[in-house]
C-alpha cells in the first residue's frame, strides 16, 4: 500500500497526527502494535489513572465526608475489582472512539510492530507472524515511552511493578512503596492511599514534583502528609528485593542514615524513557540520543520525510504536548507555518486536590535573574471552596515587575487543571495580572481564586483575604 | 540609546535592497567598520559595516526586502556587554485611539511643511499615488507617511517631523519638485481623543491598555501562523488589539506589498486530492525571487512588448584569426600579461563596424534617436547570481590586450559580484557569447536601451565550400538581434557582413576598410 504519511504509534501524540493529516487531504497510515489504538495514554496511562483516581475519590467522600455533608451510609467497602472492571471499560470506550474517528477520517490502520526497510518503506509485522510492507512519502514516528526501571531492580511485574500493572492491581495493597514522587508516583500513591494502603513514597531529591513550582511541592507535601502517606525526601534507593510475598527496600538518606521498607508492592516511578525497539532506526540512519530521536526545530528527523513527535523527542512527555505537535508536523507538510510555544504546555499533576501549571516557575525566575512579583489566593478563604469542602489549595500567580506581565500560574486545589486553561490563554496574549484581575469571573466558582491571585501580584490588593 | 543602522541610498534609481546574508548573528558583538551584512539590489551586491561597536539587535531577517532609509537592524553600545537579555519590546505601536473627534496635542512646537524632495536629476514633477496616513492623524518622525510616483519609479514619503499631519495635496494630485504635500503640526506625544477615549483610557491603565503596553506587536497564536505563512514579520504590522497586539484579523488584513494572497494558494494547494507517487520523491521547492532575478524577468519582458526585435545570422570561418592567435598567443600573453582570446576580434571588428552603421549604435528616447559617437559595449557575464552586463568603455579607443584586460577584470569582478553600478550601466552595443556553454545558434535579446546585440557561439569544423572545393574549416555562426524600429534590414544585414569580412580577413581591422 503507499500512502503520503504513515504514522508509526496511535498514542494521543500519533493518532491526532493521523487526523489532522487526513483532514488536509494526505493520504494516511497509522501503524499500531498493541491490539487497541491510543496508546499509552489511553491504555495505561492518563484515562485509566484519572478513572482509578474518580473512583477513589467517590470512595473517600462516601467514607469520610458524607456524613458532614448529612448523609448517612452504611462504611462503604472498596471492591477493587470492579472498580478496576469499570476502568477497564472506561478505556475500551475511549480506545473504540479513536478506531471510529481513523474510520471516519479514512486512515488505514495497520496493527502490528512498524519498522523501517528504508525511509520510504516501512514493514508491518503483526501478532500472528503477518507481515505487510507500508510505502510512504512521509512518517511521522510516534512511538512515545515506556517506564524506566531500576538498573538494578528490574520490573518483574509481581511485586516491583510499574504505573502500566499499578492500575490492574486485583487487591488493595498493605503497604505500598512508591520510588519517584514525581507526577506518576504521586498520583498512583495517593489513589491507593485513599483506598486504604499505607503508601510510601521515596524521592531522591528534596522535593515532591520537582520540575514544578516550588510551592506546589511543598503544598502536596501536605496534603499527602493529611492523608496519612509518608514521604521520605533526599533518600536513594540502593536496594529492592522481592521476597516472595513482600518487597524489601533499602535507602540512604544524605547523611548516610539507612532507610529499609517493607511493603507488599513497590511501583517504581522514577520516569519514562522514549521507545524506539524494534523501530529499525538504524536502517534509516537515524540515532538516538539519551534514547531520543533527535529532531530539529520543525520535529524533522536527519531524514528528510521523517518526523517525529511526543514523548520520542526532547521536551515534556505530556500526552497534550505530542498532540500540538502532531497537528505542528501535519500542518506543516501542507506548506502552512504552524507554532509551537513550548512555554506555554501545561503541566498537570493528577492528584486530589490536583496541581496544573504553566509558564516558568518561581525557581527558573529566579536562576534567569529576572525582576518579578508573586501574588496567591487560597482556597481557604474562597467561598465555592467552602461550600464544596475542598479547602485546601492555592493559586500562585508570578508577574514581571515591571510590566506586570504574567510569566507563571501555578495552581494546587480542586479543578487545578480545568482552570489552567485560562492561564494560557492569558499567557498566550501576553495579558498582565491586572489584566485578569479586571476581567469579571463568574461567582461562586475556584477560578475567582485567580483573579484574587492576580490582584494580589497587581499590588497586593485582594477582595477576599 | 541603540544606533539604528538604515539601508544607505546605493544608487539613484534603486529603491529597494534585499538582505542576502546576515554575516553576524543576533546578539552578537560587532565592532565599528566592521561588516555584518551583505545586501543585494536589482543591480548590484554591496557589504553593509556596522556604524558603530555594540551589540547586534537584527530587525529584519536574511532574505527579506527592505526599502532605502527603513532601519534593518540595531546596535546596543557594548556597555552592559553581550549578557544582557534584551527586553521583548515591541516598537511602541502608534495611537490606537486615532483621533477622530476633537483632538488637543499635547505640547505643540510650530508646524513642519513638507515638500516635494528632489528625487532624481531628470524628474520634475510626481504624482501623489497614496497616503497611508490620514488628515489628523498622529505621525512620527521618519513614519512612511505616503507613496509618490514619478515616472521612473516609485518612492516612499517619511514623515519629517512627529506630529499632526494636514494634507496639503489630495491623491492622484501631481506636484512639481518643491511644491508643498502637507504640514506637520509637531507635537511630542500623541494626541488623545477626548472625551471618549480618555475615558477608555483611565479603565485599561495598567498593563493592557496604555500606548506603549509590553506586548505591542505580539500576535496572538492563530496571528502568529497566519503572518508566518505570509512570511510578513510581525514588527511591520500594525496591531489593533488591546495594548497594540495583532488580532487575527490584522493578520488577515495585512498583505505583503499588496501582492497575491500566498495563504489562499496554499489552502487550495493542500485541499487538491493526494497523488500517490511511486516511492520518488514529489517535492516541490519555492524560492523567493531574488530582486536581480525580479528586474530580469521585468526588463526582459518589457524588450519583448516594446521592440521590434528580430534577428539576422551569418556564419564567419575562424581559421584566419585562430591561425593568427597561435602564431602570436605566446607573445601577447608574455608582453602583456593576459591571453589572446576571441573577445578583442570580435569587439574590434564590431567597433569598425559600428562606426560604419551607426543606427546599430544608437538608441530610442521617445521621439528621437540618440546616436553615439563612441563605442561602449556591453559584455555579457553569467554569475551566480544571474547575468550581468559590465561595458567596456570607448572600446574602440583600446588596443587588443586593453580589451582583454578589461574584459577579464569585469568578468572577475561580476563573477565575484563586486560590479558596481557604474560598471554595468550606459553600454551602446552588446556581445553575448552563447558558445562558451555549446549552443551552435541562438537569437540574443536586446538590452535595452541599446537597439543591437550580436550573439557568438560555439565553433565546430564544418565542411565549406572555398573555391570550388569542400574544406573543412572551423565555423561560428553569429547572430544579430537589432530594433527594427530604427535599424533597417539593410543596415543589419550590412553590419554583420562586415563583421564576418573583418573576423575572416583581420587584416581589413588594420586598416579599417
Amino acid at each position: 500500500m503507499q500512502y503520503n504519511v504513515t504514522v508509526i504509534g496511535s498514542g494521543p501524540g500519533g493518532y491526532v497526527a493521523a487526523i489532522r493529516c487526513a483532514q488536509l487531504g494526505f493520504k494516511t497510515a497509522i501503524i499500531e502494535k498493541y491490539d487497541t489504538l491510543g496508546g499509552t495514554c489511553l491504555n495505561v496511562g492518563c484515562i485509566p489513572s484519572k478513572a482509578l483516581l474518580d473512583s477513589s475519590e467517590h470512595f473517600i467522600n462516601a467514607k469520610d465526608h458524607f456524613k458532614e455533608h448529612g448523609i448517612d451510609i452504611p462504611a462503604p467497602k472498596v471492591n477493587i475489582k470492579q472498580m478496576i472492571q469499570r476502568k477497564e471499560d472506561v478505556v475500551k470506550a475511549n480506545v473504540d472512539g479513536i478506531a471510529f474517528l481513523m474510520k471516519k477520517n479514512k486512515i488505514d490502520v495497520f496493527k502490528g510492530t512498524g519498522s523501517f526497510l528504508d525511509k520510504n518503506t516501512i514493514q508491518v509485522k503483526s501478532s500472528d507472524g503477518k507481515e505487510t510492507k507500508v510505502v510512504t512519502e512521509k512518517v511521522i514516528i510516534a512511538t512515545g515511552s515506556k517506564p524506566t526501571p531500576l538498573p538494578f531492580a528490574p520490573f518483574d511485574k509481581k511485586r516491583i511493578i510499574s504505573s502500566t500493572e499499578a492500575l490492574t492491581l486485583t487487591e488493595v495493597p498493605a503497604h505500598l512503596i512508591v520510588i519517584g514522587g514525581g507526577v506518576i508516583g504521586m498520583e498512583l500513591g495517593s489513589v491507593y492511599a485513599r483506598l486504604g494502603s499505607k503508601v510510601t513514597v521515596v524521592e531522591f531529591l528534596d522535593s515532591l514534583i520537582p520540575t514544578m513550582d516550588g510551592t506546589m511541592g511543598k503544598e502536596l507535601q501536605k496534603i499527602a502528609k493529611k492523608m496519612g502517606m509518608d514521604i521520605y525526601l533526599g533518600h536513594k534507593v540502593t536496594a529492592v528485593e522481592n521476597k516472595g510475598k513482600e518487597v524489601l527496600l533499602k535507602a540512604e538518606a544524605k547523611d548516610g542514615k539507612v532507610l529499609e521498607l517493607k511493603g507488599d508492592y513497590c511501583l517504581v516511578s522514577i520516569g519514562r524513557r522514549p521507545y524506539t525497539d524494534g523501530l529499525g532506526l538504524e536502517k534509516v540512519g537515524i540515532e538516538t540520543v539519551k534514547g531520543q530521536v533527535p529532531v530539529d526545530d520543525h520535529l524533522k528527523t536527519k531524514v528528510d520525510n521523517i518526523y517525529a513527535i511526543g514523548d520520542v523527542v526532547r521536551g515534556a512527555m505530556l500526552a497534550h504536548k505530542a498532540e500540538e505537535e502532531g497537528v505542528f508536523v501535519a500542518e506543516q507538510m501542507a506548506g502552512q507555518k504552524p507554532h509551537m510555544n513550548y512555554l506555554l504546555i501545561p503541566g498537570v499533576v493528577y492528584t486530589w486536590p490536583e496541581v496544573a501549571s504553566v509558564g516558568y516557575t518561581e525557581e527558573q525566575l529566579k536562576i534567569d535573574g529576572r525582576a518579578y512579583k508573586t501574588g496567591s489566593f487560597p482556597y481557604k478563604a474562597l467561598g465555592r471552596a467552602r461550600a464544596s469542602m475542598d479547602t485546601d489549595g492555592l493559586v500562585k500567580i508570578l508577574a514581571d515587575k515591571q510590566t506586570d506581565e504574567i510569566l507563571g500560574v501555578h495552581i494546587i486545589g480542586a479543578r487545578a487543571a480545568d482552570m489552567i486553561a485560562a492561564g494560557v490563554t492569558a499567557m498566550e496574549f501576553r495579558a498582565s495580572a491586572e489584566d485578569v484581575a479586571r476581567m469579571s469571573h463568574a461567582h461562586p466558582t475556584y477560578m475567582e481564586a485567580v483573579k484574587e491571585a492576580c490582584l494580589a501580584a497587581t499590588a497586593n490588593r485582594p477582595i477576599h483575604l | 540609546m541603540a544606533i539604528q543602522i538604515k539601508v544607505p541610498a546605493v544608487g539613484e534609481s534603486i529603491t529597494e535592497v534585499t538582505i542576502a546574508n546576515w554575516l553576524k548573528k543576533d546578539g552578537d558583538v560587532v565592532k565599528v567598520d566592521e561588516v555584518i551584512a551583505e545586501l543585494e539590489s536589482d543591480k548590484a551586491s554591496f557589504e553593509l559595516p556596522a556604524s558603530s561597536g555594540g551589540v547586534l539587535k537584527i530587525l529584519k531577517q536574511q532574505g527579506e526586502t527592505v526599502p532605502i532609509g527603513e532601519a534593518i537592524c540595531e546596535i546596543e553600545p557594548s556597555a552592559q556587554g553581550a549578557t544582557a537579555t534584551p527586553p521583548v519590546k515591541a516598537p511602541a505601536a502608534a495611537a490606537t485611539t486615532s483621533a477622530k473627534g476633537e483632538s488637543k496635542p499635547s505640547g505643540s512646537g510650530g508646524v513642519k511643511e513638507m515638500k516635494v524632495p528632489a528625487v532624481g536629476e531628470s524628474i520634475t514633477e510626481v504624482t501623489i499615488s497614496t497616503w497611508l496616513k490620514k488628515e489628523g492623524d498622529f505621525v512620527k518622525l521618519d513614519e512612511v507617511i505616503a507613496e509618490v510616483e514619478s515616472d521612473k519609479a516609485t518612492f516612499e514619503l517619511p514623515a519629517e517631523a512627529t506630529g499632526i499631519l494636514h494634507v496639503v495635496a489630495k491623491e492622484k494630485e501631481t506636484l512639481p519638485i518643491g511644491g508643498l504635500i502637507c504640514r506637520i503640526e509637531m507635537t511630542e506625544a500623541a494626541p488623545v481623543a477626548e472625551p471618549a477615549t480618555k475615558q477608555e483610557a483611565a479603565a485599561t491603565t495598567g498593563g493592557g491598555g496604555s500606548d506603549k503596553s509590553y506586548a505591542a506587536g505580539h500576535p496572538s497564536p492563530a496571528a502568529a501562523k497566519i503572518l508566518s505563512e505570509k512570511g510578513i514579520p510581525a514588527s511591520q504590522v500594525q496591531g489593533n488589539g488591546v495594548g497594540g497586539r495583532i488580532t487575527k484579523e490584522d493578520a488577515d488584513k495585512t498583505q505583503l506589498g499588496g501582492t497575491a494572497k500566498p495563504a489562499e494558494v496554499k489552502a487550495q494547494a493542500s485541499q487538491a486530492p493526494p497523488v500517490i507517487s511511486s516511492g520518488g520523491s514529489r517535492n516541490i521547492r519555492k524560492d523567493k525571487m531574488t530582486s536581480l532575478r525580479k528586474t530580469i524577468a521585468k526588463r526582459l519582458v518589457s524588450v519583448k512588448n516594446e521592440t521590434a526585435m528580430l534577428t539576422t545570422f551569418n556564419e564567419v570561418d575562424m581559421k584566419p584569426i585562430m591561425d593568427l592567435r597561435s602564431k602570436y598567443k605566446d607573445q601577447f600573453k608574455e608582453k602583456y600579461g593576459v591571453g589572446l582570446g576571441f573577445m578583442s576580434f570580435f569587439t574590434k571588428a564590431v567597433c569598425t563596424a559600428l562606426k560604419d552603421f551607426p543606427a546599430v549604435n544608437a538608441s530610442v528616447d521617445g521621439d528621437e534617436i540618440v546616436y553615439h559617437d563612441y563605442c561602449d559595449i556591453s559584455i555579457a557575464v553569467s554569475t551566480p547570481r544571474g547575468l550581468v552586463v559590465p561595458v567596456i568603455r570607448n572600446a574602440e579607443a583600446l588596443s587588443f590586450n586593453q580589451i582583454e584586460s578589461e574584459v577579464v577584470r569585469l568578468a572577475t569582478r561580476g563573477r565575484d559580484g563586486k560590479l558596481s553600478i557604474e560598471e554595468m550601466t550606459g553600454g551602446t552595443f552588446s556581445i553575448t557569447n552563447g558558445g562558451v556553454f555549446g549552443s551552435m545558434l541562438s537569437t540574443p535579446i536586446l538590452n535595452p536601451p541599446q537597439s543591437a546585440i550580436l550573439g557568438m557561439h560555439n565553433i565546430v569544423e564544418r565542411p565549406v565550400v572555398k573555391n570550388g572545393e569542400i574544406v573543412v574549416r572551423p565555423i561560428m555562426y553569429l547572430a544579430l538581434s537589432y530594433d527594427h524600429r530604427i535599424v533597417d534590414g539593410r543596415e543589419s544585414v550590412s553590419f554583420l557582413v562586415r563583421v564576418k569580412e573583418m573576423l575572416e580577413d583581420p587584416g581589413r581591422l588594420i586598416l579599417g576598410v
